[in-house]
């Protein structure tokens, strides 16, 4: 099969999935009626009312990982080809990414030594 | 002929799963579970938050149980079958369930409630600490199969699955499923008795039923996952291939669901820890390890 064909076959899963949710949602609407009842649709929160839209600030405690996992990420994106023909290449690929990997993974011990791995 | 037993099989391995899942978490057989719950949930009323995004309200559990399904299409069920048999299969796998983090964070931010935002951010961070033990151990497999697809991957595995081959590895890509799937003990997103269902608090109706669906979905294709990566896929003996995948899936999915029971909820950032400063140079050492037993 060619790879047209195969990606055509996925895009046939992703409209089989929503055609199932969409017949779902429709049989849905068909058979259950909704009862209006005031306050039915405030969002749940322990019996109080909400002070304020909850689409605020927060902080995100782990924003030190996410800089780092941006790094790691950019070099998976070297890394699958890589592996491919890794076996192919020998010594040299194992040399070459050793260095490329190296220098990352002092990177992370770098950022482990400044503090980085914590909540901040 | 084939794919109507693969079809019935996909479907009886969900159902079995559900009712294992009832069995080992909840102690109790309920062989009629799937279907009563698939009920309880269709009848119940479409209750929508007030100000709600509707946009991101509604795409949310489209996407999630859309991705779960997708990644299930890549993987071979015997020698010969499989839906896409793609030459980017392990990517793909891992291109589609970084989907899993957007629908959960478009969850938690849509209906305008504190919980479910909280969940959001959570399984956020829980990304940041689950993806790069997936994506390396995945990388390790392909560079002793010298292709991505699955089927090469699947059949680099004869003689020795890689679970002995590479045993790092499947403990990372192990831990790093059940972070995917926000199963206990990484069940943060939705913690229970913490966080009053959490992403998927505003949900009700035929959203939340799309949303249980695809967590099963889920569940399914990641144990899907550890078979073909690291448990040979269809091989074993006497019975057909197809047999073998199905019966190592639902196994794997139990497997799942005890290690839940044994282990405490993981803490945000205790996970994202112990992700950067032991799984992560594990994983990097486990690349390493592979890529000297292939040069041996």
């Amino acid at each position: 099969m060619s790879a047209l064909q195969q990606y055509t076959i996925l895009f046939g899963m992703i409209v089989g999935t929503l055609g199932f949710v969409i017949v779902l949602y429709l049989l849905h609407r068909k058979m259950v009626k909704m009862r209006k009842e005031p306050a039915k649709d405030i969002p749940a929160e322990s019996g109080r009312l909400q002070p304020k839209p909850a689409w605020g600030r927060y902080h995100v405690h782990y924003y030190g990982y996410a800089l780092l996992f941006l790094a790691f990420d950019m070099e998976m994106a070297y890394m699958y080809p890589w592996a491919v023909i890794y076996k192919e290449v020998g010594i040299t690929a194992l040399l070459d990414m050793g260095v490329f990997l190296l220098i990352l993974f002092l990177g992370l011990l770098y950022t482990w030594n400044q503090g980085g791995l914590k909540r901040q | 002929m084939m794919w109507m037993i693969i079809g019935i099989g996909c479907l009886v391995s969900i159902y079995a799963i559900v009712v294992l899942e009832r069995r080992l978490v909840y102690k109790t057989w309920e062989f009629g579970y799937p279907v009563a719950a698939f009920a309880s949930y269709f009848i119940q009323e479409n209750v929508k938050p007030r100000k709600r995004d509707k946009t991101f309200y509604e795409t949310a559990p489209i996407l999630f149980i859309t991705v779960a399904v997708l990644a299930i299409g890549i993987f071979p069920w015997a020698e010969s079958s499989v839906i896409a048999n793609m030459a980017t299969g392990a990517l793909f796998f891992n291109a589609a369930l970084a989907y899993i983090m957007v629908a959960l964070v478009m969850a938690g931010w849509a209906p305008n409630a504190v919980y479910p935002m909280i969940g959001g951010w959570r399984f956020m961070g829980q990304l940041i600490a689950y993806s790069m033990p997936i994506v390396m151990a995945i990388t390790a497999t392909v560079m002793r199969a010298e292709s991505m697809n699955m089927m090469a991957v699947v059949e680099s595995q004869t003689g020795l699955w890689n679970i002995v081959y590479q045993p790092v590895g499947f403990l990372l890509f192990y831990a790093a499923s059940l972070a995917l799937t926000f199963l206990p003990p990484f069940d943060l997103p939705n913690a229970p008795g913490e966080l009053e269902g959490g992403v998927f608090a505003e949900f009700t109706g035929t959203r939340l039923l799309i949303f249980r669906l695809g967590r099963i979905i889920l569940i399914f294709s990641l144990s899907l996952g550890i078979t073909h990566f690291f448990l040979g896929g269809w091989a074993g003996p006497f019975l057909p291939g197809y047999v073998w995948v199905f019966l190592k899936t639902i196994l794997v999915a139990c497997s799942f669901f005890v290690v839940g029971n044994l282990l405490p909820r993981f803490r945000h950032d205790h996970t994202l820890e112990w992700s950067w400063k032991l799984a992560t140079p594990l994983a990097l050492f486990n690349i390493l390890w592979v890529g000297i037993l292939l040069l041996l």
